[in-house]
């Protein structure tokens, strides 16, 4: 598609101020079961969509077809989309900035990796995890890689382009042991293929699902937790999805009017850094503007929201390049979170809250969390914490409790800091009260 | 609609290593998506997606290929691309031709929505709205959507079959928030049907659920903590079938069961739920949020029975995963679009009525709780272990309904809370949403009569139930 092309037909119908991003993606994945490459998949995709001012109201269109009636269709979705639009955001059109930090985050190795040699690697994975104890019963093993390039211009001249690459590899075991089954799984996304550790991965997997087995049930009753960092980054995603601009401004944010106070507890500093080089980097928002590195909460204090073009001419504040479309709605998204690490490790977090439980999984996120209320009661998996060392597994139990509770009420926050797939690097952290409910 | 000779080119070139079987999966689809903020339009939106799915078949494996270029280029690349996955001979005869199949419609609507002007969808919206903001001074914000989605699918496959089938699917999803002292809730309605534009104006009472919404989230605005601990549960009829697509359902779909990854894997025949249980899940229901003419991979969906007086009867199976369990697709193969390789689905699940009223169920209860709506669950199926959060709940003490109590969730294990199930109601209702698994997100209704589970375990915050 060519871009000036579209921009003038825009302008002869009375779009002045357009913008095109075009998504262009591939991906290849396959599974294994029982020896077996049961699935392989391949996939390429565009997807044009377009934005533009029509009689002061923005319309939008996307499509996935690229021939010469592409701009003919977009055009009119705009036209057809901003006659119905009521909204009373000034809508804008981003001239660009001056400086952009571009990083080259495109693996060259991982480009050019063999599919033999991709489905050698998780044969080996699927071998080790069935090896590894005679009561993993079923062993699933995923690889998918993705490549995809990111093109965004619009009727000012701007031009940014972004392409990126990596694999994800999910491998899964079912343990069995007399009539007891339990499971485990875990992810493991990157760009550079070097950084995969076999050994590591494999043994974690059947490790953390054979802890499992042997469960005893936990008394219902407010306890001190220990929250492994998969559970750590889902809460404090839902609670940080309460900085959206948006959300402060339509009152539905219990942020609302606390920029600068003691919001948290003052263990707790978080920083947004999209600028970080990694598989979750990207150096413009949906708006173009530049991304940028901040801190969202300074030793509990709340330091900024996450804006938009739209709504910080709002706030009278500049866009902090989170903007995220969906659609046409131009939303707010964060990436690479970073909750700063503490001094303890996690055995030395055990000992710090001597009796309560760790917990290392949560479920049921969609359904038993309320991120704007902040309440929460979530299926949860775990273990004991007796005299301060990691005890036996517990049964099925439920974990509830309030968001902005739980972040004031932090005992401890851990030095294991990880990357993790959600894009959160977050350590293990100690909460006090949380409520328990099992049999 | 693909060029025929292009297709059986696409299915030649496919299967000259040896797969055994082949299928073009064509898709076109368009999705209006018209939001308002309150009063006010917000964002309007018009999106197009169109491209092809190639799946080639061998035994037991499967590769899948799909483009958004339908050139013919793009096309024999991808067969090609996908055929090197196997190594053999040809085994299927060149083919050379493809007989029509007639599609037959069971939806009926005399104003497909396609045909309504935006300007009534938006009236249509503004007045659930207002209804809604109306109601009372805590709610603060109401965000309502018209959802339209039009989708032409065509299927060629090796047997030299070719179906074109039509859907159009329209959803109003209307969420609403109170706030008040600090606390905050939020209530969701989502009514979807195939049934056209009648089914928003006629077949249901708009007016109703806005107004039902708002009371709702006031009342659960002033709502205690629910409290935790294990005791009898009463989940409500309609939306209340989520406990059983997450508990049961998605263990029943052939993907997991063939491969032995289901709890209910290799147990046909076998009591898994108290004899008051029977369940069925049919796809065949004309207007249905779930329904449809003709599943994904070509077959007419049915009425599959899954339990019988407690006795599991029936998976759902889908050709590709029925062929490790001998046995032939039921109509159960569905995929989000194109991009997904199909497999077995849900559509719309229910568990069949029973004999009681419901309220015979909330006088036979001393002391428990009454879970009447949920935002959704999630189930590890390896395990059987499974969530679900109550969006509506009330404490029922000596036969009666006391007060509202908020932020509960269940959970339980599926093996055991069939058979838990001590008293069917006779009310069935459905619900309707989105159910996400590795074939994508498709439309599909949960169901049931109000039922009673005589215990599970409750999560709250609220303390002990005897205290109340």
């Amino acid at each position: 598609m060519i871009f000036n092309k579209f921009f003038n037909i825009a302008k002869e119908n009375g779009i002045n101020e357009s913008e095109i991003s075009i998504n262009k993606s591939t991906s290849f994945s396959f599974s294994l079961f029982k020896k077996e490459l049961v699935s392989y998949t391949v996939d390429s995709s565009r997807k044009i969509s377009a934005r533009g001012i029509f009689n002061g109201k923005i319309g939008f269109g996307s499509t996935e077809d690229d021939s010469p009636k592409t701009s003919e269709f977009l055009i009119n979705a705009i036209k057809e989309t901003a006659s119905l639009s009521e909204s009373q955001d000034e809508p804008i059109i981003f001239k660009g900035a001056d400086k952009y930090k571009k990083k080259n985050v495109y693996s060259k190795k991982l480009a050019e990796r063999q599919t033999e040699d991709k489905i050698k690697l998780c044969r080996a994975i699927e071998e080790k995890l069935t090896a590894a104890d005679p009561r993993v019963s079923d062993v699933q093993v995923e690889y998918q890689d993705i490549e995809s390039e990111k093109t965004f211009a619009n009727s000012y001249g701007l031009v940014l382009k972004e392409k990126g690459n990596y694999f994800i590899i999910v491998a899964s075991v079912v343990i069995k042991d007399g009539d007891e089954i339990k499971s485990n799984l875990d992810i493991f996304l990157e760009t550079d293929p070097e950084k995969f550790n076999i050994d590591e991965f494999c043994d974690g997997i059947v490790k953390k699902g054979l802890e499992k087995l042997g469960g005893e049930s936990i008394k219902a009753g407010k306890y001190k937790a220990v929250l492994e960092r998969g559970c750590v980054s889902s809460l404090l995603s839902a609670l940080i999805s309460n900085l959206s601009s948006e959300e402060v401004q339509k009152h539905s944010s219990k942020f609302e009017g606390r920029l600068n106070q003691k919001v948290l507890s003052p263990k707790i500093t978080v920083c947004e850094k999209p600028n970080l080089k990694n598989v979750f980097f990207s150096y413009f928002d949906d708006e173009g503007v530049p991304t940028k590195d901040k801190v969202l909460f300074d030793h509990g204090v709340l330091k900024t929201y996450f804006y938009n073009l739209v709504t910080a001419k709002k706030d009278g504040v500049e866009s902090t390049g989170n903007a995220s479309r969906s659609g046409s709605k131009m939303g707010i998204s964060f990436a690479n979170i970073v909750l700063k690490p503490g001094k303890l490790s996690e055995g030395e977090l055990f000992e710090k809250i001597g009796n309560g439980i760790y917990v290392t999984d949560i479920q049921g996120l969609h359904a038993g969390l309320n991120s704007t209320s902040g309440d929460f009661s979530l299926q949860a998996e775990g273990f004991h914490i007796v005299n301060g060392k990691k005890d036996k597994a517990l049964t099925l139990f439920t974990l509830s409790g309030n968001l902005f509770e739980l972040f004031n009420n932090v005992i401890a926050v851990g030095n294991n800091s990880k990357l993790l797939i959600s894009s959160f690097n977050v350590p293990s952290v100690a909460f006090k009260n949380l409520k328990v409910s099992a049999e | 609609m693909l060029n025929k000779s292009l297709a059986l080119e696409v299915i030649n070139v496919a299967s000259s290593t040896g797969a055994d079987f082949v299928e073009i999966f064509n898709e076109e689809t368009e999705r209006r998506v018209y939001s308002l903020e309150g009063l006010n339009v917000d964002a309007t939106s018009i999106t197009n997606t169109s491209g092809i799915g190639l799946r080639l078949l061998k035994g037991t494996r499967s590769v899948y290929g799909s483009t958004s270029d339908k050139s013919r280029k793009s096309l024999i690349n991808l067969a090609k691309t996908l055929s090197k996955s196997f190594e053999g001979e040809r085994e299927l005869p060149e083919l050379n031709g493809f007989d029509n199949i007639k599609v037959k419609k069971i939806h009926s609507k005399s104003a497909p929505i396609s045909t309504v002007n935006s300007a009534e969808i938006v009236s249509l919206l503004k007045k659930t709205a207002n209804i809604v903001l109306s109601y009372d001074k805590r709610i603060v914000r109401v965000i309502t959507s018209f959802l339209l989605t039009i989708n032409r699918v065509e299927i060629f496959n090796s047997n030299g079959k070719h179906w074109v089938d039509n859907k159009e699917y329209g959803r109003l999803a209307l969420q609403s928030i109170a706030s008040e002292n600090g606390k905050i809730e939020t209530r969701f309605d989502g009514p979807g049907s195939q049934g056209g534009w009648e089914y928003f104006t006629k077949t249901i009472n708009l007016e109703e659920i806005a107004k039902n919404n708002a009371k709702k989230v006031i009342l659960m605005l002033g709502a205690k903590e629910c409290p935790s601990g294990k005791f009898p549960v009463i989940i409500g009829n309609g939306w209340g079938g989520v406990i059983f697509h997450e508990a049961c359902g998605h263990q029943l779909e052939a993907s997991s069961v063939a491969k032995g990854l289901s709890v209910f894997s290799n147990m046909k025949g076998q009591q898994i739920a108290n004899t008051c249980v029977s369940a069925y899940d049919d796809g065949s229901i004309p207007n249905e949020w779930g329904s449809n003419n003709l599943d994904d991979e070509g077959n007419i969906p049915q009425k599959n029975e899954l339990i019988k007086d407690g006795i599991l009867t029936g998976y759902l199976i889908d050709s590709f995963n029925g062929r490790r369990m001998n046995e032939p697709g039921n109509g159960a193969c569905r995929r989000q679009s194109y991009k997904y390789e199909p497999t077995s689905r849900m559509s719309n699940t229910y568990i069949a009525p029973g004999k009681f009223t419901e309220d015979e169920i909330i006088k036979a209860t001393k002391l428990g709780l009454y879970a009447v709506s949920f935002n959704g669950g999630s189930v590890d199926p390896s395990t059987g272990d499974f969530n679900f959060g109550c969006s509506e709940a009330y404490i029922i003490k000596d036969g009666k309904i006391l007060e509202p109590v908020r932020g509960a969730t269940l959970v339980g294990n599926a093996r055991e809370i069939l058979k838990h199930i001590d008293m069917v109601g006779n009310n069935l209702a459905f619900g309707q949403g989105m159910c996400g698994a590795s074939s994508g997100s498709i439309p599909v209704n949960v169901g049931q009569p109000t039922i009673r589970i005589d215990e599970i375990v409750v999560g709250g915050r609220g303390g002990s139930i005897n205290d109340f």
